[in-house]
């Protein structure tokens, strides 16, 4: 404490650091923001994650269905759930779930994203459309869709040449097609938007450089375009992993998990351990798996893309 | 001063402190001492019977000192939250729920008061009611439980239009004219019976009258008890044969999996005329009154389950939600005004409130009111049912624990969808 009121007592520097003297760690010797800066979103972080992460994790080694109190089994959830083949099904359904969103979403945000960087005519109305699918709640969402894919009186009963007969959300396949396209109608805006945003940062300078060498629109795409885009991409992944982990509103209600345990990805399978079952030990060990693989992934993408170095895409410019 | 120690011990000892609060809000269980001063608490499942509700609430509170509050909850959520609450300082003093296994953890945990005093000062508490029904929440031989709302019995409801179009002239009365009927009804290019399978507790309804028709009532309550030895007996898989023979047959045609009774689905499919018949409760009336009502009073037809050529169950047995009951819990700060309040339940003004509502109430004077229906044929046919029936076996994944609900759907929707056999569903129900 003594440190704080030390660093309250001194002038602020009006011209930012003195020159010269070299940034110390805590940064405080030096008037630049410390860590008591920091205390208040520390605080709530603690509280709100940590605690819980915690929690969750004391909770992980015991049983306990919300009555009385949790009562200490050692690794005996962790056991069951390694032997429960539920589990081992939801992970591989979840990293499918995954690899199919970033397949679908990003390719198609980066075009629209990209076309809706331009100036064309009617570019900002059909923008403001393809938006509207992200203002709407997940669970509105879902039930739409459900709605619209009933068999008899949805989509598939007017298209049986296409459909079948309906039977869509019936299949593991189809349930999973179902799934993926509602959460590409769902997230590609907002990924659009984040290409859009990052596509207008590029320099018209590149683009009227690389005419002039003789570049068409598709070379100037993947050369000037594509590479500039790179932090974007990987922003937009990073989402895409840690979103498609947590999926859980769109399979409550679209499948419910089915058919079956068919698209029981790892979140509600979670849910259902925890809130249906009533076994919070489960429930929380499932829990712990997921912060650790989707830390382990997000940590694995920013490692692997060199996103930690914090490159700029325009040095040189 | 070194700062990383410092922000690991500011850390390290707020997570402690947070989780320490965190752990003693778990522990809960708190005395009366610490309720809200004259008030009673009434967790409810939150829908559109409310009103009545209210209104027994209005007319308790008029003449007492102790106010009771209705805490609704919405329905889909409400045993969750529920169980979340009831070992907390904010558990309610009263609250809804269906008997048998969706109380009994709270008994186990020594959370509920025992009614039986209160039955023996006022005996009008348990013999107001129809025997079958007060039942079901009777738990290890002590009551739990006061019937509140109606009874939801698990009936066959037909579209008496399409029945007649295909020359079918009654309802089946056996396994084998049900058998016939969708052959029939089959040939003409209707689903023979709709099913709302993705919601998986429609399909349950044929599995459990199935097995009750087949084995009688005796085969579940042993399984209940502990004896999963049934489930492998010759009746249990003479049952699942039955269940695999109509769905073989194309009884519920091929997309039943993609169909949900709760989303309009599987009604919209009998009132269309795209289905024949729909295993449903009670309140199908009231789903296909609310978007058809003509439908309702001149199409819709209704029988029993029909009955098995040598099968063990009397062919009166019914299954479903046997009732709503409210519970008191056993930290209420007033049990004398809870019990008032739940005397209300077998008065007059009670009955005659559910009654316009649609509601069918388990009460001995509930006959007296039935011709104030809103279709009093159709409320007089369940009574009656319920009435005379030998059993009336309360919903599978009501009967046993909340925490068994999950596997047992899942498991009638995987056999029904042929993704397990025989075998697979008799693992399944042994692991419960």
């Amino acid at each position: 404490m003594t440190t704080t009121l030390a660093q309250r007592r001194r002038p602020a520097h009006p011209g930012g650091p003195a020159k010269g003297r070299p940034a110390g760690r805590g940064g405080s010797n030096v008037g630049r923001p410390g860590f008591v800066w920091a205390l208040p979103a520390s605080i709530f972080f603690a509280l709100f994650a940590l605690v819980p992460l915690l929690a969750v994790a004391v909770l992980s080694f015991t049983t306990w269905s919300g009555l009385g109190d949790p009562k200490f089994v050692g690794l005996k959830n962790w056991e069951a759930l390694f032997a429960d083949p539920v589990m081992l099904q939801s992970l591989w359904l979840s990293l499918l779930f995954i690899v199919l969103g970033i397949v679908t979403q990003t390719p198609l945000s980066i075009l629209l994203g990209v076309w809706a960087a331009g100036n064309q005519k009617n570019r900002a109305i059909l923008s403001a459309v393809y938006f509207v699918p992200l203002l709407l709640s997940s669970a509105a969402i879902s039930v739409l869709w459900r709605a619209l894919l009933d068999p008899n009186f949805g989509i598939p009963g007017q298209m049986s040449w296409l459909f079948g007969d309906g039977n869509i959300l019936g299949t593991q396949t189809g349930a999973i097609a179902v799934l993926i396209f509602v959460g590409m109608w769902q997230f590609t805006p907002f990924h659009t938007l984040i290409y859009q945003g990052a596509a207008r940062q590029i320099p018209p300078v590149l683009y009227q450089a690389a005419s002039i060498d003789g570049a068409g629109t598709v070379r100037q795409f993947f050369s000037i375009t594509l590479p500039q885009l790179k932090n974007s991409i990987i922003t937009s992944v990073i989402l895409m992993v840690v979103g498609g982990l947590t999926t859980f509103e769109t399979v409550l209600i679209l499948t419910n998990g089915g058919p079956g345990t068919g698209t029981t990805i790892t979140a509600f399978h979670m849910y259902q351990e925890a809130f249906r079952r009533f076994d919070f030990g489960t429930g929380s060990a499932i829990a712990l798996v997921l912060v650790v693989i989707s830390t382990a992934i997000s940590f694995a993408v920013v490692r692997l893309s060199g996103y930690d170095k914090m490159r700029s895409s325009l040095e040189g410019l | 001063m070194n700062h990383h120690g410092w922000v690991a011990r500011t850390i390290a000892g707020s997570a402690a402190l947070a989780l320490g609060l965190t752990m003693a809000g778990c522990s809960g269980g708190s005395g009366a001492a610490s309720r809200p001063e004259n008030e009673i608490h009434v967790a409810m499942y939150g829908d559109a019977g409310n009103t009545v509700e209210q209104k027994m609430i209005d007319t308790f509170n008029a003449t007492s000192d102790v106010k009771v509050v209705l805490d609704k909850i919405p329905g889909a959520e409400y045993q969750s939250k529920l169980q979340t609450i009831i070992d907390t300082p904010t558990a309610p003093d009263i609250f809804f729920n269906w008997g048998g296994g969706s109380i009994k953890n709270f008994v186990d945990a020594d959370l509920l008061l025992p009614l039986d005093d209160f039955i023996k000062e006022d005996p009008q508490l348990k013999d107001a009611f129809l025997p079958s029904v007060f039942e079901t929440a009777v738990i290890d031989d002590k009551a739990y439980g006061i019937p509140m709302r109606g009874t939801q019995p698990v009936m066959l409801f037909n579209n008496s239009k399409v029945l007649a179009d295909a020359g079918i002239s009654n309802p089946p009365a056996t396994w084998d004219e049900l058998l016939e009927d969708v052959k029939i009804l089959k040939d003409k290019g209707i689903t023979p019976i709709a099913l709302g399978g993705a919601d998986k507790w429609p399909t349950l309804m044929w599995v459990e009258y199935v097995y009750d028709r087949v084995a009688g009532e005796g085969l579940f309550k042993k399984a209940l008890e502990g004896d999963t030895s049934v489930w492998e007996s010759e009746e249990s898989r003479k049952a699942l044969g039955m269940l695999r023979e109509l769905v073989d047959a194309g009884a519920f045609g091929t997309n039943f999996d993609s169909v949900k009774f709760t989303d309009g689905g599987s009604p919209a499919l009998l009132a269309s005329g795209k289905a024949g018949f729909e295993l449903m409760g009670s309140w199908e009336y009231a789903t296909q009154q609310s978007s058809d009502p003509q439908f309702a009073a001149e199409v819709l037809g209704y029988s029993e389950f029909p009955k098995v050529e040598g099968g063990l169950g009397d062919e009166d047995n019914l299954v479903g939600n046997t009732n709503n009951f409210y519970s008191i819990h056993k930290n209420t700060r007033y049990p004398e005004a809870a019990r008032d309040f739940l005397k209300l339940m077998y008065s007059d003004q009670f009955v005659q409130e559910q009654v316009g509502i649609g509601n069918l109430p388990t009460t001995t004077n509930t006959e007296k009111f039935l011709d104030k229906a809103a279709d009093p044929e159709y409320a007089k046919y369940q009574f009656n049912l319920v009435k005379e029936a030998p059993s009336f076996q309360l919903s599978w994944d009501q009967a046993y624990p909340p925490e068994a609900t999950v596997t047992i759907h899942t498991a009638v929707a995987q056999f029904f969808s042929g993704q397990i056999d025989e075998d697979g569903f008799i693992k399944a129900m042994q692991s419960l």
